[in-house]
């Protein structure tokens, strides 16, 4: 299958600033959700999804994508997506959305959305998690190319890591019912590594999405027709704040689909143990990132990742724009990343975290460990473009855009176009402020009006005019304006 | 164009080899921006990350 479809889940956490504040984090993401829709940019639901996605938990956005609470955290899943652009655009859709919530519910001073996956005083993390669309021939069922992708992962993040302060033993957790959990001391102290999950993946391969999370994360769950295809969902990556590295972590992933998918990957790129290797990459202070691979040959993170791009412009360059472009912008990182962290701010998060921290520390003459440096690390993921760290990058043109603010402002209430998240958004606009049941799913709806279910199972179908038809002849599309 | 042409010192320094050179480093330079950096850095409260406390999520 040559077309891909992408799309990005992404937990926020939420810092209260302010110790009086009258709502806790979980009352506050509730309030922010509901700003959301009180709005009128979706329809919350009426039905259940699961024992603990109640009615009201969340809902589908105007924009095709959806907003709801999982686990205490407020968390966007953008809609489905054709291509990179459109991707970076809804996700940071996404982002602008909550972060108007919180500023238009008058809690900006007091609270700030953080777009990061770690806590750095406990063990708690939170995902980013990456969906490809794949034909359900998709070899994903032969162990080795599972060990395949999970070295290319693991190698990935020496330009896809958003970079952290300190570590943490991934073993205990802190219990997400609340429950406190005996946190014990790390016994390899760190004061910077690349990654934020690396510590917290012990498995290479595993089905769950909690606690025992895995590099490769082996679900079944297509949310599409089941003959036809698959969904490759990932969660060891970082949520990242720029746009290059969005896009690159998920253009290299996807050429590296395709590689496994016209069997060009090679075996000789498995490594003899990727979380041990993961862990290592991320925390090497030196960032030399050796590694052992299965064959007992050793290399480095870099020089597999310029095999993989070499075995990829040589099979799939030349494809279409879009390749192409990841495949020059693949190998720009891998030849900048020598030169020193500098030579990547603005387009690799751990790079441009470790130079403002780096400064900010000499400044001060601080310690990696001392709070006023961690709470420096937190500010770089806030969304609040008056002081978030990385905001400062772009206000100085010193991030590199792949999408532009008018674009992501138009993406707050439209669908992207090409997949059936278009439909889907214009079901939501016609739902909004009438006064249908209705129960929606990415892969379909039904109305209060009709029995029948509306079923949107491939992905790559809008089904627009079906849906215009369908809402029709329910005489639920507004009335053109004389 | 004679030696003291500027275009023409610029090629000539552009051609030398640098025999100090050891291998990748980071570039000694003061980038553009720091100091609008810091001073976005010195707002930060330092005790923010000890109020962050978040579940585990996925």
């Amino acid at each position: 299958m040559r077309k891909r479809i992408y799309g990005i889940e992404t937990e926020y956490g939420l810092l209260v600033k302010d110790s009086e504040f009258r709502y806790d984090p979980v009352e506050i993401a509730n309030r922010i959700k509901n700003h959301v829709f009180s709005k009128g940019l979706g329809v919350l639901d009426l039905h259940y999804r699961a024992n603990d996605e109640p009615p009201g938990n969340g809902g589908f956005l105007a924009n095709g994508g959806r907003l709801y609470l999982d686990m205490g955290h407020l968390e966007y899943a953008s809609p489905e997506c054709c291509n990179l652009v459109d991707l970076i655009t809804y996700n940071r859709a996404g982002d602008q959305l909550v972060q108007d919530a919180l500023e238009e519910l008058g809690w900006s001073d007091q609270v700030a959305i953080i777009k990061n996956n770690v806590d750095l005083e406990t063990n708690a993390t939170f995902g980013c998690h990456e969906n490809y669309l794949v034909g359900r021939a998709f070899p994903f069922d032969e162990r080795e190319n599972l060990k395949i992708l999970s070295a290319f992962l693991v190698t990935q993040q020496i330009f896809c890591g958003a970079g952290r302060i300190g570590g943490c033993n991934p073993h205990p957790f802190r219990d997400w019912d609340g429950v406190s959990v005996e946190v014990h001391e790390d016994d390899e102290p760190v004061d910077f590594q690349i990654s934020q999950r690396a510590d917290h993946i012990p498995n290479e391969f595993y089905r769950w999405v909690q606690y025992n999370r895995a590099i490769v994360n082996t679900r079944d769950e297509p949310l599409s027709d089941p003959s036809k295809y698959r969904r490759i969902h990932l969660l060891v990556g970082d949520s990242n704040m720029s746009e290059f590295a969005t896009a690159m972590k998920m253009g290299t992933t996807t050429l590296m689909l395709d590689l496994l998918e016209q069997g060009f990957a090679k075996k000789e790129w498995i490594l003899a143990e990727s979380v041990a290797t993961m862990r290592s990459i991320s925390r090497d202070p030196e960032f030399k990132w050796e590694i052992i691979l299965r064959d007992g040959n050793r290399s480095t993170a870099l020089e597999l990742q310029r095999e993989i791009l070499e075995c990829a412009k040589a099979h799939l360059g030349g494809s279409n724009p879009e390749t192409d472009w990841i495949l020059e912008n693949w190998e720009s990182v891998l030849n900048d990343i020598p030169k020193g962290p500098t030579a990547l701010i603005g387009r690799v998060d751990w790079a441009t975290k470790y130079w403002m921290l780096s400064e900010f520390k000499k400044e001060e003459n601080l310690d990696w460990h001392d709070a006023w440096l961690k709470s420096q690390d937190l500010e770089y993921h806030n969304l609040n473009q008056q002081s978030g760290l990385y905001w400062g990058l772009e206000e100085t043109g010193d991030a590199f855009r792949k999408t532009t603010d008018p674009a992501i402002e138009h993406s707050k209430t439209r669908p992207p176009r090409g997949t059936r998240a278009d439909g889907r958004g214009a079901l939501i606009k016609a739902l909004t402020g009438s006064h249908v049941g209705y129960l929606i799913d990415w892969i379909g709806f039904r109305l209060s009006k009709n029995e029948e279910p509306f079923l949107m199972l491939d992905p790559f179908i809008s089904y627009k005019s079906e849906i215009h038809d369908y809402l029709k002849s329910m005489e639920l599309l507004p009335q053109p304006e004389e | 164009m004679d030696m003291n042409d500027p275009l023409r010192r610029e090629e000539k320094k552009e051609s030398a080899p640098d025999r100090t050179d050891s291998g990748p480093k980071s570039p000694d330079v003061t980038r553009p921006g720091r100091d609008n950096l810091l001073k976005r850095m010195k707002k930060v409260d330092p005790k923010q990350s000890e109020k962050y406390k978040q579940r585990t999520g996925q």
